[in-house]
Order: C-alpha cells, then structure tokens, then sequence
C-alpha cells in the first residue's frame, strides 16, 4: 500500500529493483504497522494528538523533516551522506530572518540572498568531497560546526523574529497561510483525477510492453484506498483552517524529486554511482557534475526547510535546525535508503519522515522531557540503520 | 653448497618431500586442473611455467590450503604421509608458506612488526620490540637486504616491500616456500637480491617452488620445471638438460581449430592512431607504457597480447581516458585528436570499451538488464529533461534480443545472472552506444564455451559493418584466432607486431618475454 499512489504511475521501464524487490514489501508493510501503532499509542495517551488542529500541526512538521528527507535521500542515493543541513537550516533561515526584521529587506530577497549562500556553500563541499575524495561525513561534519557558528554571529545569539513589525510576509506565510477548504476539495478531487489517469497510462503502456501488470482489482483497490487516503486528509485539514501551504510545498518538492529520480538522466545516473561507483565513471557518466549537482540540490532544500523551520518557530534563535540532519537520515533508513547508495525511493522516504514527525509531535504533546526525547531520536536511529544492515544482509 | 648434504647430491637422486598425484579441481562451468602431477624434491628449486590460465594459480591454491581438502580430487602426499590442508592455517603448521602476487603486508606497521604479524615476541603480557627489531635486524642481514627494521612498510619500494614478504615467511621456518610470480613487480636488482635469497636457501636445505613467466630466471635458478598447460601437468624437465625452446614448446603446444571463426574483411582506412604514447602509472601501479604507436583501421580486429602486467588492459584504458598520466603521445578518432581525460568524452567520440572486470568496471549489479543496458545511451534518448521511456525500452529490447541474453526479461537484476549473460549486457551497453571502435578487455573470461562463440561472432558482425575493434587476450589461441593482426607487449613496451599469417605461438610468447623472435618455422606445434 505504501508504494501504491506513486509506483504504479511509474512507467520507467528499466525500474529501479528498490521498487520491484520482493523485500520492499515486507519493509513497507512494517512501516504502515509501525505507523498505525505509534498512531494509536499516543492516540490513547494523548487524545489531543488525533485532534485537527494537531494534525494540521503534524502536517506542517511533516513537510519540514520530509522535505529535508527528500534531499537527503539525493545524497544518500550517490552513496553519500550529509550531516551539516541540521545547521544549515539554521544559518540560513537565520541570514533570511536577519535581513527581513533588521534591514527591513523585502522576504523575496531576503530569501534569495540564503538561497544564493546556499548553493555557493553547497557546491562547495560537493567539489571538496568529489574531487578531493574527502569522505562526505568530515566534510559536512565542519559544515555542521560552521555554519552552527555563523547562525549564532548572524543571530548575535538573540531571538530574531521573521516578521518586521509584526506584519505578515511570504517568508512567515510559509507555515501559516491556509489553502481556503472549498480550494482544498477542488485541489483533491484534482490530485485524485490525475493519479487515476496516470495510473491507468501507465498500466496500458507496460501491457503494450508485455511487462507484468497488477489484476485489475488490486489496481483499483490500490486506486480506492489512495482516493480514500486523499479525501480523509482534505477533511481533516479542512475541520481546522484548510490544507497548509507548507504541505503543498511538500507535495510539490515530493513530485519533483520523484521526476528527477525515476524520469530523469540526472536520477538515473544518480542510482548507478551509488550501486557501483567505478562502474559507473567507466560507462561515461560524468560523477563528478551529478554528485555537486546532488549537493547544490541539497543546499536549495536546506535553504527552503530553514525558511519553513524558522517560519514555524516564529523566529530565528541558536537552536534552530538542530539534529534535524539526523531526523533526515532516520527517515530515509526507515523509508528503505541504503546508506550504502543505489537504493531508495521517494514514497518510502515520505513514510519515514510521517513516521519520524509522528514520534516527535506525539512526544512533544505528551511533554516528555527533552532528556528522554534525545534518547528516543537515538534509539529510533540506531534501529533503523540496524533494520538496515539486517535487510541489506546476503547481498 | 657442500654445507648441507643434500644439496650436492642432483635434484633426481633426492627424497621426494611432496607429492601431489592427479589433482583435479572444479568450478562451476569449467574445470581449472583437469589432472596435475608433479612432485617436489628436498631441497630443489622447482619452477612451475604455463601460460596464464594454465591452473598455476588454482595449484597453489590447493597446496596452501586456500581451496580446502575435499574441495579437490585427487591425493597430496607430505613425506609419504597424506597432506590434508583445511586452511591455511594447516598450511602454516605443514611449514608450507606462500607468498602471492598480492602482498599481504599492513602498510602502516614497520618491517619488523611485519615480520613477527601474530607471533609478537612477548614479555609478560606486553610486546618485546627490543628482541622484535633485533630478530628482524638479523634476519634482513642475513639474506642481504639493507632495510632498516624499525621503517614503515609504506615508505619501502614495492620491491623492498616483496623481499620484506619473503623474509616474513622465512622467520617462520618454512620447509616448502611457494612464490607466486615474486619478481613481477622487482627491479633487476632486487631481482638478483630476491635469486641469490632462493640459492642461499636451498643451500640449507629449503624447498621451493618458482612460479614465473620469465624464462630467464627459471632457466637461472630451476632444478627442475613442470610445465602446465590448460590446467594438466605436460611434463617435467631437468633444467639443465632442457633449453627455453622445449619449455615454450611444451607451453604452448595445441591445435588452434575452428573454435575461432573470424571472418576477415578488407581493412578501410584507419579509425584509430596512437603515436608515440608514453603514460605515467597512477598511485599504486608500476606498470608504465613506453613508446606505443599502432593503428587501427576499420574493419580490422588488431590483438593486443602479452604476459601478466605487460600493460594490456592500462593500454585501453588509458587510450580510453581511465588510468594513468599521459607524458607525451598523441591518440586520434577518425583523423581528429582524442586526448581523452575522461570515459565520457571517449564514448562521445566513439569509442567505447569493455572491461575486463566487468563486477567491478562494468555493472550496476544491484539494478536490472534494463537499466545497465541503457546506462551508457541515456544522452540520446532524453527530451527536454525527461527520458524517452519508450525509446529506451526499444533500443533496451533490440539489444537484448540480438544478444540473446537467457533471462526472464529486462527487469531481471543483473547480479543474478550467470558470467557470460552479465557480459552480453555489458557488450549490449558498450554497441548501444553505437561506437566506431570497440576495446574488448578479455571478453570472454569466465563464460562458457558456447557464450564465447556469440562473443566472437559479434566480433565478426562488427568488423563487417565497417567498425574496429581492438581485442586483449590472455589466450594466444583465442589471440591467433580472432585478430587480423596482433601486437606483444612486453614491460609496457611492443615487442613485436605480426600478421594473421605470420603468427605463431613459439613468436608471440618470445615477444611477450622480451626474447628474440624466432625466424626459422622448425619450431612445429
């Protein structure tokens, strides 16, 4: 169910075996378990937490770690890691913030200039890990530290709001602006019509092909639930303000990097250096160019969770972004990214972060303390990079 | 010499130490010693001579314990008794010891630490590296070698690094030392270092076996030489009543039938010129190319033989823009420059090439026949941004079928395939590139008999259609018979270029060893 709305309107031909190995299945029926559990345990405990306005929240929190996720899978694809975005949300949030509410810049520029020190700084590492062949974990570990120490000087260790006088702007917007509910009916009845077309394309193409296509009825079942799932989520957001604009930047960058993985000459080459690095290089794929490219990616959408971080806190101050690199990873190890690279998909790394978001939300509303929840985010860490290693055992 | 008994008595009036009687071993789809028989004498120097692919390698491996009593048929016999090695381990405690091609130093530990890896001299619980280096100093200086003890392995010459090897295995008694190609990587000095080590060795009384292809340094050492060929023991030869003629003979000695069915076309104008190339290694290799100039035209399949380490596969994979540091030269495609730095600007160009390991250089093998197929095309088959899914699948389903590649559809995974499968998906991708010249590294290692017919087939296919392909083979028949013409490398250096006709195989392996060429056809096979 889980690989169900996107992979069945994939109609790449040479599919990427993350989607056709017969261990995903088992990985995404876990997670739907894990889910439903976790769910249901802080439902019981904390009633609040399927409440609408908490699941709108939930929903804002998710398009963060997601969003981030999905960068991050980029980069782990390539075999690669990155350690720094947690910091990196920071700072650049921050250099936003700072523009906006001291110099009264207007938020489009403001955001540009982050946008900007983003890619420089992530092409940077990018070149430095590919060409020098420093490993990606030092390189984003100083990053990490770096940019922590810019984001406390641009800052000067205060509290800067991401508002100037309290007015709203598109920067602040970001996690607070409503789709009005009727829109958000019309924008799932929309969704749900071209998944529906799009799913029935590519079934048509892959039997003109004479590849194996699912029966009919488990094709419309599959089409059913998701229709379901679409019209639940409408309603809910709809029962407080209406769907976030942060869930359809989500959506948004989810479809993106979904194009870019399974339809797009850059994702190809993206899963060949990851599978086999050295193969790859020798078949003519230029590494290099594909792997900065990777990070720059991963710099615009660390630029972007900063913007939304920040706008969700309200303002910039010296712990913003912390450990969210490490909320990333989790969410992709979850999701079924090897860290090894060459294997991963976008619907899996959506799970995981819904998973991770879930724990912390849940967490947060049942206000355990902060010393238990660092503990949690470790052990649910280390489990999944465990499942990891145990699933990708015999290969 | 007269200092041990035994040693002045001849090497055929001396015990047997080891015998080894009809050593069969096999791999799944080939059969690496179909019957090997030799035994080795107390005290002699005994040399093991084939071509490569011969089951030198897989004989050692019998006899160090690496491929395990029972994984063998046939009977090894240690002093008469019979010699069950179930790892390494048993080897060690036989006193039998190898040394390998690859060494098996720790670069960051010093000499002497080296020297005593898992049987440290202790002290109580701790280290003795007082006695450590002392024991290795006199160690070194018995056999010669100026190095001192206490220097980090890193910073010796490979060649120091493989006398260092050599004396690790004597600090621990062996009886029988095997050396695996030891001179490979040696300069002539050290060359001279490493015989005298062996004669001094025998002296007291020590046993070895001397594996190389150069006839110079048997013929300068050996007592005795067995000579295998196609994984069956030939013969054993005194060395002193046998001359290097007899021993090539012996080597090479088979008929090359219609196992190799090329067809010759006439040769167009030449596709690819290489003047003057000298290359520097990358770190990590030695093998350097000096002065290489051929052409090839189109139509043509120009062979490229040569011993292990001549520098075949660094050739094309220089020319190819994937290995070492061009000092001068010149390449060209076509009569335009192609200096390439990179395996994208020679597949831009047109030429394409297929590695000779193709696990580790040629597949993806976690992804599907689909996906690696089309890996190298994907430039050709996007529009605006997005891939052509259809174009793929057509071009990916073309390939597949000519091919003939056995498996349930372009979405099976790669890395479940068998050998010669895995390399039709890596020649499909390397032709769907549509290359004018294609470098075949090896192309039918490891596949069956009938997968390597297909291979040579393609071969003809694409010289009839006007391409050229330059073919590196370590099998002179495979060389003979599928090559218009065929260049010896020798030290990174051509020794010799001949003709289809003029080729024999007494010629070739003389210009692969850096030996005159013999001019004179008594030398029948």
């Amino acid at each position: 169910m889980a690989t169900s709305s996107v992979s069945v309107a994939d109609s790449a031909l040479a599919k990427s075996p993350a989607q056709s190995d017969s261990r995903v299945p088992i990985r995404d029926f876990s997670m739907v378990i894990a889910l439903v559990v976790i769910w249901g345990f802080f439902a019981i405990a904390s009633p609040n937490f399927i409440s609408a306005r908490n699941l709108s929240n939930l929903t804002v929190e998710l398009s963060i770690t997601a969003i981030l996720s999905l960068g991050m899978l980029l980069v782990i694809l390539g075999g690669y890691i990155d350690l720094s975005i947690g910091s990196g949300v920071g700072l650049l949030g921050a250099i936003s913030a700072v523009l906006l509410s001291q110099h009264n810049w207007p938020a489009p520029l403001a955001m540009l200039v982050a946008i900007i020190v983003a890619v420089i700084i992530w092409f940077g590492m990018g070149a430095l890990i590919v060409t020098q062949r420093i490993p990606a974990f030092i390189i984003t570990l100083a990053g990490l530290l770096v940019f922590k120490g810019l984001h406390w000087k641009v800052i000067q260790n205060s509290t800067i709001p991401v508002t100037h006088g309290g007015e709203d702007n598109l920067y602040s917007l970001l996690t607070t602006w409503y789709l009005p509910p009727i829109w958000g009916i019309v924008l799932g009845a929309a969704v749900f019509a071209l998944l529906a077309t799009g799913t029935w394309r590519a079934r048509q193409r892959r039997e003109s092909f004479g590849l194996s296509v699912d029966t009919r009825e488990v094709a419309f079942a599959r089409l059913l639930v998701t229709g379901q799932l679409i019209a639940l989520f409408v309603l809910v957001c709809n029962g407080y303000q209406g769907i976030p604009l942060s869930a359809l930047i989500l959506a948004a960058a989810a479809f993106m990097v979904w194009v870019l993985t399974q339809h797009t000459r850059f994702g190809r080459y993206l899963y060949a250096i990851g599978g086999n690095e050295e193969a790859a290089h020798v078949s003519g794929i230029p590494v290099t160019k594909v792997v900065i490219g990777t990070f720059v990616i991963m710099g615009l959408i660390t630029a972007l969770g900063g913007f939304m971080q920040t706008a969700y806190a309200g303002s910039s101050t010296t712990t913003t972004g912390e450990l969210l690199e490490l909320d990333a990873i989790a969410a992709c190890v979850i999701g079924g990214t090897s860290l090894k690279g060459g294997r991963g998909n976008v619907v899996g790394v959506l799970f995981g972060s819904l998973i991770m978001a879930s724990l912390l939300n849940g967490m947060t509303l049942m206000a355990i303390s902060p010393e238990i929840k660092y503990i949690a985010r470790g052990l649910v860490l280390a489990l999944a990079v465990w499942m990891d290693v145990r699933l990708n055992k015999g290969k | 010499m007269a200092s041990v008994s035994q040693s002045s008595k001849p090497a055929t009036e001396r015990p047997v130490l080891l015998r080894a009687d009809n050593i069969v071993k096999r791999f799944p789809g080939v059969v690496a010693l179909k019957g090997v028989s030799f035994d080795l004498r107390e005290g002699e120097i005994h040399a093991l001579c084939g071509e490569n692919g011969a089951g030198k390698s897989t004989l050692i491996k019998t006899l160090s314990g690496i491929h395990p009593f029972g994984s063998y048929e046939g009977q090894m016999l240690l002093d008469n008794k019979p010699l069950e090695l179930r790892s390494t381990g048993d080897a060690e405690t036989n006193k039998i010891a190898v040394i390998y091609q690859e060494l098996a130093l720790v670069p960051e530990m010093s000499v002497a630490e080296n020297i005593f890896l898992g049987r440290e001299p202790k002290r109580g619980a701790f280290i003795d590296w007082i006695t450590m280096s002392e024991q290795s100093r006199a160690l070194l200086q018995r056999f010669g070698i100026n190095v001192d003890p206490d220097t980090r392995v890193r910073d010796l010459g490979v060649g120091l690094q493989q006398l260092v090897e050599i004396v690790k295995a004597l600090a621990k008694e062996s009886r029988i030392l095997i050396l695996d190609e030891p001179t490979a990587a040696l300069s002539e000095s050290e060359v001279e270092i490493l015989l005298d080590i062996l004669r001094d060795l025998r002296e007291r009384g020590v046993t070895c076996v001397y594996i190389s292809h150069k006839l110079g340094e048997v013929f300068a050492i050996a007592d005795r030489i067995t000579v295998l060929r196609d994984g069956a023991s030939i013969v054993t030869l005194d060395a002193d009543k046998t001359d290097r003629s007899e021993v090539i003979r012996n080597m090479v000695g088979r008929e090359i039938g219609d196992l190799f069915p090329r067809h010759a076309t006439n040769p167009g104008a030449p596709l690819l010129q290489v003047r003057d190339l000298n290359v520097a290694p990358p770190e990590g290799s030695n093998t350097r190319l000096r002065d290489i100039s051929f052409e090839v035209r189109a139509g043509e399949v120009l062979g490229i033989g040569g011993l292990m380490g001549a520098g075949r596969s660094e050739l094309l994979m220089h020319i190819f823009g994937a290995w070492g540091t061009r000092t001068s030269g010149d390449v060209s495609l076509g009569g335009i420059s192609l200096n390439a730095n990179s395996p994208a600007r020679s597949i831009a160009a047109g030429l394409v090439m297929v590695t000779e390991d193709r696990k580790r250089y040629g597949l993806v093998l976690e992804e599907s026949i689909g996906f690696n197929l089309s890996l190298s095309s994907l430039g050709g088959m996007t529009a605006s941004g997005l891939l052509d899914g259809n174009r793929e699948w057509k071009e990916n389903r073309h390939y597949f079928d000519s091919l003939r590649v056995k498996a349930p559809g372009l979405e099976s995974i790669v890395g479940k395939l068998s050998g010669g499968n895995q390399q039709k998906v890596v020649l499909g991708k390397a032709l769907m590139t549509k290359p004018k010249v294609v470098f075949l590294d090896e192309p039918t290692r490891g596949i069956d008999v009938g997968a390597k017919l297909e291979v040579y087939n393609l071969i003809n296919e694409l010289t009839a259609s006007g391409q050229a392909v330059v073919l590196v083979s370590s099998e002179l028949p495979e060389l003979m018979g599928m090559s218009d013409r065929i260049i010896m490398l020798h030290e990174g250096e051509i020794g010799g270029t001949f003709s289809r006709q003029d080729a024999t195989p007494e010629k070739l392996l003389a210009a692969a060893m850096g030996q005159p060429v013999p001019t004179d056809h008594t030398l029948l096979v």
